[in-house]
């Protein structure tokens, strides 16, 4: 019996969660002070026109806590980390010069962009001249949108409730009705470090039949420009699409790798409707993306793809949800992770179709590439349906790249080394293909080549 | 058309009966004297008394768990009987002395134990309520040295083999269920198969509940030394009562270098009416530990009865090699909850894992796969396959499946597929096109559908499992 | 011809799912060894009409009479249809996973048989039974231990189809769309397996959209169906017509009044 631990730990961590003895009440009590410290901290005078719902989340705040892995949403991402860490307000004053994010503007949105600095609007940096058939602004902006703020279902989860009552700012994206906006929109979210804690907030409205294409962005100030490469980005982006728009939205999460973040995106889809989510997360020491999308109608169509690229010890977690509640929707996941050195990375996705969403279809596939002895992949996908005719498939798969594939390119001239890497591109590629514009597909490719060097 | 295949699935349960018997019951509720008192009744050795000890302490300390996709209210700990036993229950030497009344229950089952009626290839461990009332066969098994007999004898007769393993797989306080079963459990089956034999026959044991507020706690433990191979199977029926009754099992499996464990379970427990009246809720831990290198272990369950089900067996597959697999149909209907699957965890090298899992939901019923694959750090070439199906009849079922997949080596290679079907209009139409009536219809595409487990069955019992699910499907088209 | 005997005679069949009417009064005489086509766009009701012969649950027939050799056929349920002989080959067949194609042929078999009062044919027997028409399409016996239609190509599932009818040796065969998607090859297998299939004792109705079936199978009569209703019935020149002018001249006609 001394080669395996049998006590429940190790051997169910689903069944562990009630049968422990009584919780300790320290930790709980850590939990919660750390939440309230957060929320202090962040305190801003907040959105004028906002400020009710503002209050109202800080009052709900205020009873809430830092989520420990026996809550079955946090189950594989330890936040211990952040309650450990001290962090320090982001008055949104730092002063960023255009130099300082000129490795991260986009060519093809060079004049179709909005920079917030620390969640805050920065016009110097931001240049939206080309930003056609839109309307791209701040808070000030909100006018018709502010409606829809915090209003999404889900908005009443831990972090999310904390960003609610503690934004300074809103990227706020309103397309009108019938409006197609021909070039992407790119939204950078830019940390300054230094431990600095921002609630970045975005707000998009696609109304009936527009379209549109977001790159949401966020990035760390690199130590050439002041950063330090700490610092804590609680973002929240909530999305409306209207009857028959169509969203197209990536999101790249690439801040420092001492960094935290916490990443929600939810939307809304009304009836016709298609919205495709493309999540690229090789960024911060340990992050989260939710994605949750609700149909509010008929003949809706979900995509949601993802790349998540953990190094060193780095952890990213994406956790979707994907809640049908009318028939003929369909929707397609792919979501794939690279796991290297003793990176860690988390997929949780669930499908719920509930007996009205008859005659619909739903795929999900996880796909993961271990490359070292020392990563860890944890996947969960699930299923949860009532209604009888629909089509609904889910997958999972963890393996290291295939020998016989290295084996074949090297029967065919290619060295081993080069081959290994051509395999980890292709892997990545299915998903950074894509994305709509072709520097960020290049420039993540070369991350993506360049992070999992020590794995071959 | 719908409403009529739903018709179909709701087929009365015929082993609902109840045994007038004279018995011998503690009083409700549990203490610390009720677990002193049933290891006394059992004329228990001193380390027993202590195992149970132990456990209930753990116990006292934990609590129920509520993550399942699983919704009953809450269980009265101190409102359970957890010891009844038929009056006279000394064990006879001869099956002649066992209560008529008992030997007709098993016959009523399809159980015959008497000499001139048994099956001829199976040996049976007969349990009625809390104890084991006759193992057939025992004598004849002995003499090619297995040990089939209760696990209350196995105390008395095998202490050493007993505290040596009791536990080793399952801990007392591997979870909260577990724990209670180690602190009252009051009997079950015990398994020894000495090293190179390969098990004569086929070893069974049938559990029967009886009494409406009898808590069934029963413990199964088998040994496969080296080289070695055993079958065996399980049945379970309980009668109508419309209370619930609480069966929390715990069963332990051992195999050695090279032995292999087939453990097969046909569960019958009584349901509950079509409201969700009555029924039994069924907690069980069942773990199989691959200890030896090249060892095996395989689980095959039809799981059709219970109004809640909560079982997760699983393997843990320490010797390199050594594989665990896990079949599993899960029949849910009328307002039936089950929330069951597997655990296979790797941990040495090499090691090979099989889960196929068929849940079919009808009637306002939910039925959820949760399974856990972990891969460990040293388990290099490790290998696993899930499929997970599910088949919905009527739109007023559930069908769930979580899986957990967590992998921590990177020379492993795990793979998790899983579908819904359905028992549709359009399917059934075709097949009525083709001349064959609505049952044999329905009841094509069930067998169809639930193959790659009945034929892991050992044979006699496919048969039985065929018929028990045809059973469950068969009634008046409406 | 006139003296052969009326196996198929449909009277003002009127039928609707959901409540909307798609059969519109539809009459129809088919006679042992005729062969009948029926032609029409999209959405006239051909598809409807086989399946309302069938007997698929979802439309409801609301007037009209359909007797099958002098017997009401709307009053029996869809397996005795089949068992006294209407097949209908489907113009998408279903996958059963799980069940053999073997066991589901032989349960089918079985029906018929016990139907016709012959004695029903064991496994052993029946090995024998399938394997001579297995030539009628030129099917490989690999087929047989597959699940019905699971993972089969659009051709292997239509012939698997004429599989089923050469084994079931039907007196009404309604082929709905079987020609549709399949490739020349596919469609002359499928078409040689209809003409041998196809005598003097029984009766084919071919539901095609296009008049290339036509080249293969030679039918004696060509329906045009037209919103619910057959409009217009011809010998074969007809569907060479329909193929020619496409359907719209049609649509001129019946504005002009004509057809």
């Amino acid at each position: 019996m001394e080669t395996v631990n049998l006590t429940s730990n190790s051997l169910s961590p689903e069944m562990q969660s009630n049968s422990d003895r009584v919780e300790k009440q320290s930790p709980a009590e850590k939990r919660a002070a750390c939440l309230q410290q957060l929320l202090e901290i962040s305190k801003t005078d907040g959105v004028a026109a906002l400020s009710e719902l503002q209050a109202h989340a800080a009052a709900l705040a205020s009873e809430l806590a830092i989520p420990s892995t026996r809550d079955e949403d946090w189950r594989f991402t330890d936040l211990s980390k952040i309650v450990a860490a001290q962090f320090v307000a982001a008055d949104g004053k730092a002063s960023v010069s255009t130099d300082a994010i000129a490795g991260f503007v986009l060519p093809e949105a060079r004049s179709s962009r909005i920079v917030f600095v620390d969640g805050v609007y920065n016009p110097e940096l931001s240049d939206l001249s080309a930003a056609d058939n839109v309307t791209v602004g701040n808070s000030d902006a909100l006018a018709t949108v502010s409606k829809h703020v915090a209003q999404l279902p889900g908005s009443e989860e831990v972090f999310t409730t904390l960003n609610t009552a503690t934004f300074a700012d809103v990227a706020v994206v309103h397309v009108a009705k019938k409006a197609i906006a021909e070039t992407p929109l790119h939204l950078l979210f830019v940390s300054t470090g230094s431990n600095r804690i921002s609630q970045p907030r975005c707000m998009v409205v696609a109304e009936a039949s527009s379209q549109v294409s977001l790159i949401e962005d966020y990035v760390s100030l690199g130590s050439a420009q002041g950063g330090d490469g700490s610092g804590f980005s609680n973002a929240v982006t909530e999305i409306v699409v209207e009857a028959n728009a169509q969203v197209e939205h990536s999101l790249i999460q690439r801040e420092a790798m001492g960094s935290f973040h916490i990443g929600k995106t939810s939307v809304i889809q009304a009836q016709d409707s298609r919205y495709t989510n493309i999540a690229v997360q090789i960024g911060a020491a340990l992050s989260r993306h939710n994605v949750e999308t609700h149909h509010q109608g008929t003949q809706v169509e979900t995509n949601l793809y993802g790349l998540a690229l953990v190094a060193g010890e780095q952890l990213a977690d994406t956790h979707s949800n994907i809640q049908y509640n009318h028939p003929h929707c369909q929707s397609d996941q792919l979501y794939k992770a690279i796991a290297t050195d003793k990176g860690r990375s988390v997929f949780s996705g669930r499908v719920g179709v509930p007996k009205l969403a008859q005659q619909t279809s739903a795929a999900q596939l996880n796909r993961n590439l271990l490359l070292s002895n020392k990563a860890r992949v944890d996947t969960k996908p699930q299923l949860e349906i009532i209604a009888d005719d629909v089509k609904c498939s889910h997958g999972a798969t963890v393996s290291q790249l295939e020998d016989d594939q290295v084996f074949y390119l090297q029967s065919r001239g290619i060295d081993r080394d080069s081959a290994q890497h051509l395999l980890i591109e292709a892997f990545a590629a299915e998903i950074l293909l894509k994305l709509p514009v072709a520097s960020l597909r290049e420039t993540l490719t070369a991350t993506v080549t360049q992070r999992t060097e020590s794995a071959i | 058309m719908s409403a009529s295949v739903q018709t179909l699935v709701n087929q009365p349960y015929k082993y609902g009966f109840v045994t007038d018997i004279e018995t011998v019951k503690i009083p409700k509720g549990l203490n610390e004297e009720v677990v002193r008192l049933i290891s006394a009744k059992k004329e228990e050795p001193e380390f027993m008394l202590d195992f149970r000890l132990k456990a209930y302490r753990k116990w006292l300390t934990m609590a129920e768990p509520d993550w399942a996709a699983l919704g009953y209210p809450e269980i009265d700990y101190q409102d359970i009987v957890y010891y009844s036993a038929p009056k006279a229950q000394e064990k006879k030497q001869s099956l002649d002395e066992v209560d008529p009344a008992l030997l007709e229950t098993f016959e009523k089952l399809g159980l015959p134990l008497s000499e001139q009626k048994r099956l001829t290839n199976v040996a049976v461990d007969a349990v009625f309520d809390s104890v084991s009332i006759a193992t057939t066969f025992r004598a004849d098994l002995l003499k090619h040295g297995v040990v089939f007999c209760s696990i209350s004898e196995a105390v008395k007769e095998y202490p050493e083999l007993v505290q040596k393993y009791l536990g080793s797989v399952v801990p007392v306080g591997d979870n909260y269920f577990s724990a209670l079963n180690a602190a009252v459990f009051s009997d079950g089956s015990f398994v020894y198969i000495p090293k190179g034999v390969k098990c004569p026959m086929e070893l069974s044991t049938y559990f029967r509940i009886n009494s409406a507020d009898t808590g069934q706690f029963e413990r199964t433990l088998i040994i496969a030394e080296d080289d070695s191979q055993v079958s065996y199977l399980e049945g379970c029926t309980a009668p109508m009562f419309d209370t619930n009754q609480l069966h929390a099992a715990v069963v332990e499996l051992v195999a050695l270098e090279n032995a292999d464990i087939k453990y097969s379970t046909v569960q019958n427990w009584y349901a509950g009416d079509e409201n969700g009246v009555g029924g039994i809720y069924n907690f069980v831990t069942k773990r199989g530990l691959c200890k030896g290198k090249n060892s095996k272990i395989s689980w095959t369950q039809v799981e059709t009865g219970s109004a809640i089900t909560w079982k997760y067996p699983g393997c843990v597959l320490v010797g390199d090699n050594s594989v665990g697999e896990f079949y599993s149909v899960a029949l849910t209907n009328n307002c039936q909850e089950a929330d069951t699957g597997t655990k296979m965890v790797h941990v040495g090298k090499n090691t090979r894992s099989t889960i196929i899992s068929k849940g079919i939901s009808a009637g306002r019923s939910s039925n959820s796969y949760r399974g856990l694959v972990k891969i460990g750090p040293n388990a290099e070439g490790a290998r696993n396959y899930s499929q997970c199906d599910s088949m919905l009849i009527g739109d007023n079922a559930a069908a769930n499946t979580f899986p957990y997949i967590q992998v921590q080596n990177p020379g492993a290679k795990v793979e998790h597929e899983a579908s819904t079907s359905k028992i549709g209009e359009d399917q059934l139409f075709y097949l009525m096109q083709r001349g064959i009536s609505m049952e044999d219809a329905v009841s094509m595409m069930i067998s169809g559908f639930c193959k790659d487990v009945f034929n892991q069955l050992p044979m006699e019992f496919a048969v039985e499992a065929d018929k028990l699910l045809s059973l469950k499907l068969e009634g008046a088209v409406g | 011809m006139g003296s052969s005997e009326v196996i198929l005679s449909v009277k003002g069949l009127t039928a609707s799912i959901n409540g909307t009417p798609i059969l519109k009064g539809v009459d129809l005489e088919v006679k042992a060894g005729e062969i009948h086509a029926i032609m029409g766009r999209n959405g006239s009701g051909k598809s409807t009409l086989s399946k309302v012969l069938a007997g698929h649950p979802a439309y409801e027939v609301t007037g009209g009479e359909v007797l099958f050799h002098g017997e009401d056929l709307l009053e029996l349920e869809p397996e005795e249809r089949a068992r006294k002989g209407v097949f209908l080959a489907f113009q998408y067949p279903l996958e059963i996973p799980g069940v053999s194609n073997l066991d589901f042929l032989r349960a089918s078999y079985n029906a018929r048989r016990k139907e016709q009062g012959l004695e029903e044919v064991d496994a052993f027997d029946f090995d024998d039974v399938v394997e001579e028409k297995l030539d009628v399409v030129k099917m490989d016996a690999a087929f047989l231990n597959r699940s019905v239609n699971e993972g089969f190509s659009g051709g292997e599932k239509k012939r698997n189809e004429i599989l089923q009818m050469a084994l079931l040796e039907p007196s009404l065969g309604i082929l709905d769309e079987t020609d549709s998607g399949l490739d020349i090859d596919a469609l002359r297998t499928v078409s040689e397996g209809v003409n041998q299939v196809a005598n003097e004792n029984n009766a084919m109705v071919l539901i095609t959209h296009y008049q290339r079936l036509l080249d293969y199978i030679k039918p004696g009569f060509v329906h045009v169906m037209y919103d619910g209703r057959i409009i217009k019935t011809g010998g074969k020149e007809l569907a060479l017509e329909l193929e020619e002018k496409g359907y719209d001249w049609i649509d001129e006609k019946l504005a002009a009044g004509v057809a």
